[in-house]
């Protein structure tokens, strides 16, 4: 699972509480339905792979990944199997006689992510540990970290500022707000059915409509009144018809359409950027509100054109109106 | 270009003029002393001779006060660095106010004049002095004991004296560890015990090097301590060449007794660098 959430919202700091370096000010942790309060850190059992690798830099890559096990007391030959096999597992083969110094990020990273597992840790904590690397070994670091997750059966707790990251990794995601939990839920219900504004703009683009919600039509489903259209979308469970809302559209679950279709909004395109793999524009609706969509390369987008939007109902989310 | 480097040139000339007339010049000279022979009224004759070093190299004597002079700077530095790291440790991981207070504290050996400050251990120890009057007054000795005029003593204000020279180099390499270091080790199930053995003392090696040469090329030299604290009863080399210069003056003898104490100074300095080689090269960041 991931913590996803920006730099001072206490994801790192929950962390550090699970590990044992802070001491939480209130509540209890609870590993298989025990506290683990009163364990201190080195008896917790946990992995630990840190943004900044934190590689003992006076020990060679065997060394540092073999230190857990020497702690443990196993055998030298034991420790020698046990290294070697975690080491073709990260595929760091070959670099066991390697100062960390003379190894590249994505390697370093690597030999903390064996450190880590090769303990066959009850937890395994991961604090940003993409946050250092540039974006290609990032992909690859991000890929071997979920397949190496899947492999072992560990339970990763993951913690991120970058929701695409959070995203692809993880099966159940916590978006944490100023210290609490504002959602936990998976990827995809967190991007498509978030319980509020700020999860929806954390987790991706978004565009925010504000609406009236008229009746409830059907379990979970609201009728509403947006922008001059009226619109049946799926709603946060808790929401009261009546009460003030707001439409989440996705820039992806909309489409542009010539005017005179069956369209929901009728605009014009103010901005418009060609992106390679699509185009990103943004239109100006007539009652001041302004939509980004996403659009296939190659459709006419010309600045100052009118146009529709049809806008796809499956992925339209209403949410009580925001706080913020 | 050239303009610019004649000017950097420039800029390190007082440094080169300054080894050269007050380093390079006396060794020089102390060096061509060495070798003279003695003179019957001034200090030196005009020949040249190697008796002073088959003197000083083959009497037992002088091999003892040079045994003694680096044992002691050894224990003087060996029980600074004791004294120092946990003050050290202290050191690193205070900020702010605690940390200004800490260097002034760490300082303050410094900021007494040498002769000021061995006159304070003299008074304070001396037989009748505060010291000996305050243990007895609380009943833990029944007689004074005898502080004053001993070896102890010497190594005593000694390690008072050079502590800053050890706590500001080992302070420098432990504020370069990382926590996390010491968080992943103990996450991996190290004991306080086994942190410090494997990862802060290994990686503050980069102070504990400097710190002991420092001390020890410091503790070996020092003179006005060791003859005021010492007494008549322990001589070490410093006192004693001072003891040929200005006393029999012994010139070339005295310079024979300095150039064997720089030797094996230099020597052990080398033999501790040699053999904390390999666990330099290791931590070297």
């Amino acid at each position: 699972m991931t913590l996803l959430g920006p730099s001072g919202c206490g994801k790192s700091t929950t962390l550090r509480c699970l590990a044992g370096f802070l001491e939480p000010d209130g509540g209890e942790i609870e590993v298989d339905g025990q506290s683990i309060l009163a364990t201190p850190s080195n008896r917790r059992g946990f992995g630990i792979v840190f943004q900044n690798y934190a590689l003992f830099p006076h020990m060679t890559v065997a060394e540092n990944i073999g230190y857990g096990l020497r702690l443990r007391k196993c055998s030298g030959s034991e420790i020698g199997t046990r290294v070697r096999d975690v080491m073709s597992l990260v595929k760091l083969t070959g670099l066991e006689h390697r100062m960390p110094r003379e190894i590249s990020g994505g390697q370093q990273q690597r030999v903390a992510l064996a450190r880590a597992l090769v303990l066959k840790p009850k937890l395994l904590l991961l604090d940003e540990p993409l946050a250092n690397l540039d974006a290609r070994l990032r992909d690859e670091v991000r890929w071997l970290i979920r397949d190496l997750q899947q492999q072992s059966g560990i339970t990763a707790f993951y913690v991120t500022h970058d929701q695409s990251e959070a995203m692809a990794i993880s099966d159940m995601v916590a978006v944490m707000k100023k210290g609490r939990v504002a959602q936990f839920a998976s990827p995809r219900e967190i991007y498509q059915k978030p319980v509020e504004r700020y999860v929806a703009d954390f987790t991706g683009e978004a565009n925010f409509l504000s609406c009236r919600s008229l009746e409830a039509c059907g379990e979970g489903r609201m009728r509403i009144s947006v922008g001059g259209a009226e619109l049946d979308v799926d709603c946060v469970a808790s929401l009261e018809p009546g009460e003030a809302a707001e439409l989440l559209l996705r820039p992806e679950s909309l489409q542009l359409a010539t005017l005179g279709e069956d369209v929901t909004f009728r605009g014009r395109i103010v901005k418009s950027a060609f992106l390679g793999a699509s185009q990103h524009c943004e239109i100006a609706l007539a009652d001041g509100g302004v939509l980004k969509l996403t659009t296939p390369p190659n459709d006419p987008v010309r600045i100052g054109d009118e146009v529709g939007i049809v806008v796809d109902r499956s992925h339209a989310w209403l949410m009580p109106e925001g706080t913020e | 270009m050239i303009k610019a480097k004649h000017l950097r040139l420039l800029l390190g000339a007082p440094a080169i003029v300054l080894i050269f007339v007050f380093m390079i010049l006396p060794i020089t000279n102390m060096v061509e002393m060495s070798f003279r022979v003695p003179g019957a009224v001034d200090p030196f004759g005009d020949d040249y001779t190697l008796m002073h070093y088959t003197r000083v190299f083959g009497d037992s004597f002088y091999w003892g006060v040079l045994a003694r002079s680096l044992l002691t700077a050894g224990g003087v530095a060996l029980l600074c660095l004791i004294v120092s790291f946990p003050i050290a440790w202290h050191l690193s991981k205070a900020s702010g106010l605690k940390a200004a207070l800490l260097y002034a504290l760490i300082a303050s050996p410094l900021m007494t004049g040498v002769l000021v400050r061995n006159f304070g251990w003299m008074i304070v120890t001396a037989l009748n002095g505060p010291l000996n009057e305050t243990l007895i007054a609380l009943g833990i000795i029944s007689q004074p004991f005898r502080l004053l005029f001993t070896q102890g003593l010497v190594i005593l204000a000694l390690v008072h004296v050079f502590v800053p020279f050890m706590v500001l180099p080992i302070n420098n390499a432990l504020r370069n560890i990382p926590d996390n270091l010491v968080e992943a080790s103990v996450s991996m199930g190290a004991s306080r015990y086994r942190v410090f053995r494997d990862i802060i003392l290994p990686l503050s090696f980069p102070g504990i090097q400097p710190g002991v040469i420092l001390v020890y090329v410091l503790a070996v030299a020092a003179y006005v301590t060791p003859a005021l604290l010492g007494g008549q009863m322990v001589t070490y080399m410093p006192t004693m060449i001072i003891a040929e210069l200005t006393g029999t003056f012994r010139w070339p003898l005295g310079s024979a007794l300095a150039i064997m104490l720089s030797l094996s100074t230099i020597l052990v300095v080398g033999v501790f660098t040699t053999l904390t080689w390999r666990l330099m090269e290791r931590v070297r960041a």
